[in-house]
């Protein structure tokens, strides 16, 4: 499992500079991302795992500025990049899957204009072979009849073939890096079952690797490899899958799993986390999941809990991390 | 739309005549447009005053600025067989009149709304996609051409250019030239607020996402989706262009040695009781013309609003 890795981030502040303060949507957020892997990022609504993403392609919407930190892609520093550099990046090696498919394609173009224009964007072909290109893209999301359904316009499509095309889209250009926001958020949930298992095993058909942002844990516990969990900007918690679903160690992942409708621990009452997201202009002192947390101690409002390795791969966010001895809501499962 | 028919004349196999075709929404909207009565009725009145136009030569039964009722005496007389309009006063046949200013009534039409709907393109889009300072600077702009009383200005403008500038610098053109300058402000306004719906849309941020430039967002992705809204202004604005120069016309200050019809009501303003024949035909054809233009405009906004969708 030590493959190399393909984007890491150090310590990214993303700030949106508004009438009413300084929100720090992103604020000292570190991951990376391997080869060939998924990389959940979960985190409530809020939490900033949209804006990261945006971040590491460089379009954050204003007021949001960048101020400090370290994407690194394939060795090199995206923020040093200048603006038409960045243009080469989007798309041809980074791609960008948008939560909602009904408003993520222009309603003017056809299909097939949408897709050549990706290609034709970053690759030297002619419009044949862009279009081409394009109905083996609709073949490979598994579209019927793409020498048809190419000439047709988004609004002719269900959503479910919007996010099928969207998905084309993003690939059309090989990328190495796909980040998925919410792809399937929308979707009603046969569709999402079918996007999921279509997006991984795409993933493994172009040896991409990919982000995928969710806020939905069943999502992420049959697609991601890894899962970063992210709570008011910064990480919680970073470890493989299986890991963060039965050993957790940070408290808000804790109360993020209680929180999961499952039909093995059917309770009276769905259980939610108390409270809601800090206000991120003024965040709280020291950790700033305190207010809200079960285990929260006087130091915990003093002292900002760092990123540790406490095991292997596993990274927690908690001054009492060592301490506390968390049950994950699902069981201790062990190693099968 | 020009790519995907160039490539699908280039792809498509004939066998696949009978495939599912596409429907974009310039489809949609001709069908709509098709069974508004209205709207065809006004297309049908600018059809007729083209024709004209084209063929003003032919139509015509005496030359351009002629007198036949001159030497004949047959100054001011009513509409008869050899005068189908009647005569003015110094024995211009109006008929003829009337259709030689049909070309003059589109050129200044279609003139005055290009230029004023390049500007307000311009301007929309640049001030409506980049926002910040450069928003303010255009829109302050705009302001200030929203202010000024908009026929005043033109009259004053107009004077003083023929005053000043050598002569054969005015005429026509000029007066086209003025009214495109002066009434691009309130379009460029709509467009912007246009643009700053459709900027907001995922797609704009999917296309960034995707590498596209700024230049290839604004034209290729936000243009086309502002465009119903355009074609929309522009019919209407065509018809304000030729009502302001009938206007300054009718007022003396448009080109006396044109042939308009706003010319040919100046000069039937002093005999409207005894001679009706010469201000009613020009007014007429005034009417339908911009009633056209209106009907039309009014028929495109129903049948490109996205939102009436069938």
């Amino acid at each position: 499992m030590k493959s190399k890795q393909i984007l890491k981030i150090e310590n990214l502040r993303t700030y949106f500079d508004t009438w009413a303060g300084k929100v720090k949507a992103v604020d000292g957020v570190s991951l990376e991302v391997r080869e060939g892997e998924t990389l959940g990022l979960v985190g409530e609504s809020g939490s900033g795992k949209s804006v990261t993403a945006l971040s590491i392609l460089g379009i954050v919407p204003r007021p949001g500025k960048i101020i400090d930190g370290k994407i690194e892609y394939k060795e090199e520093n995206l923020l040093e990049k200048t603006e038409s550099d960045m243009q080469k990046v989007r798309g041809k090696e980074i791609s960008y899957i948008f939560q909602d498919p009904a408003t993520s394609l222009n309603p003017v173009f056809s299909i097939a204009e949408q897709l050549t224009e990706v290609i034709r964007c970053h690759q030297n072909v002619t419009k044949k072979e862009a279009l081409e290109k394009a109905i083996e893209l609709l073949r490979l999301v598994e579209i019927p009849d793409p020498e048809i359904k190419i000439w047709n316009f988004p609004h002719q499509l269900s959503g479910g073939m919007k996010q099928r095309i969207a998905v084309a889209r993003a690939l059309s250009c090989q990328p190495s890096l796909l980040l998925a926001d919410e792809p399937t958020t929308n979707l009603d949930v046969t569709i999402q079952a079918q996007i999921l298992q279509l997006m991984k095993s795409l993933k493994r058909k172009l040896r991409m690797s990919m982000i995928l942002i969710t806020h939905d844990m069943g999502v992420v516990a049959g697609v991601a490899d890894r899962i970063t969990v992210l709570y008011a900007g910064a990480v919680c918690e970073t470890a493989n899958t299986k890991t963060v679903f039965y050993k957790p160690k940070h408290p808000y992942t804790k109360a993020l799993l209680t929180a999961v409708p499952s039909l093995a621990l059917r309770r009276e009452k769905l259980a939610v986390i108390p409270g809601t997201i800090p206000n991120l202009i003024e965040p709280p002192t020291g950790c700033k999941f305190h207010p809200r947390c079960e285990y929260a101690k006087a130091i915990c409002a003093k002292k900002t809990p760092r990123l540790e390795e406490i095991e292997p791969g596993h990274y927690v966010a908690c001054i009492r991390a060592s301490e506390i001895k968390i049950e994950s809501p699902l069981g201790a499962k062990t190693d099968e | 739309m020009r790519l995907r028919r160039s490539i699908k004349a280039k792809l498509q196999p004939k066998k696949q005549k009978a495939r599912s075709k596409g429907v974009s929404q310039w489809n949609i909207a001709w069908r709509r447009f098709k069974k508004n009565k209205a709207a065809l009725a006004g297309a049908l009145i600018i059809g007729f005053v083209m024709f004209l136009a084209a063929f003003d030569a032919l139509i015509a039964p005496y030359p351009p600025n002629s007198l036949p009722g001159f030497l004949t005496g047959e100054a001011r007389v009513p509409p008869s067989m050899k005068y189908l309009f009647g005569t003015d006063f110094v024995g211009h046949d109006v008929f003829s009149q009337v259709v030689y200013g049909a070309r003059s009534a589109l050129y200044v039409g279609f003139g005055a709304a290009g230029i004023a709907m390049s500007l307000a393109i311009l301007v929309g889009l640049v001030s409506g996609y980049y926002g910040g300072l450069v928003d303010n600077i255009l829109m302050r702009i705009t302001e200030i051409f929203l202010v000024f009383p908009f026929l005043l200005i033109l009259l004053v403008f107009l004077k003083v250019i023929t005053a000043v500038a050598p002569s054969g610098v005015g005429g026509l053109s000029m007066v086209t030239i003025m009214i495109g300058l002066f009434s691009w402000a309130p379009n460029a306004r709509i467009i912007r607020g246009e643009v700053l719906r459709v900027k907001e849309s995922e797609f704009i941020d999917a296309s960034k996402a995707l590498g596209a430039s700024k230049r290839r967002i604004i034209f290729r992705h936000i243009f086309p989706n502002v465009l119903h809204i355009v074609i929309v202004l522009t019919t209407l604005m065509i018809a304000t262009a030729i009502l302001v120069e009938a206007a300054v016309s009718f007022l003396g200050f448009g080109d006396p040695a044109a042939i308009t019809w706003g010319q040919q009501l100046q000069k039937a303003n002093e005999a409207v009781k005894e001679a009706w024949w010469e201000g009613v035909f020009p007014g007429l054809f005034i009417t339908l013309l911009v009633l056209g233009f209106n009907l039309l405009g009014n028929g495109l906004r129903d049948a490109l609003d996205p939102r009436l969708r069938e």
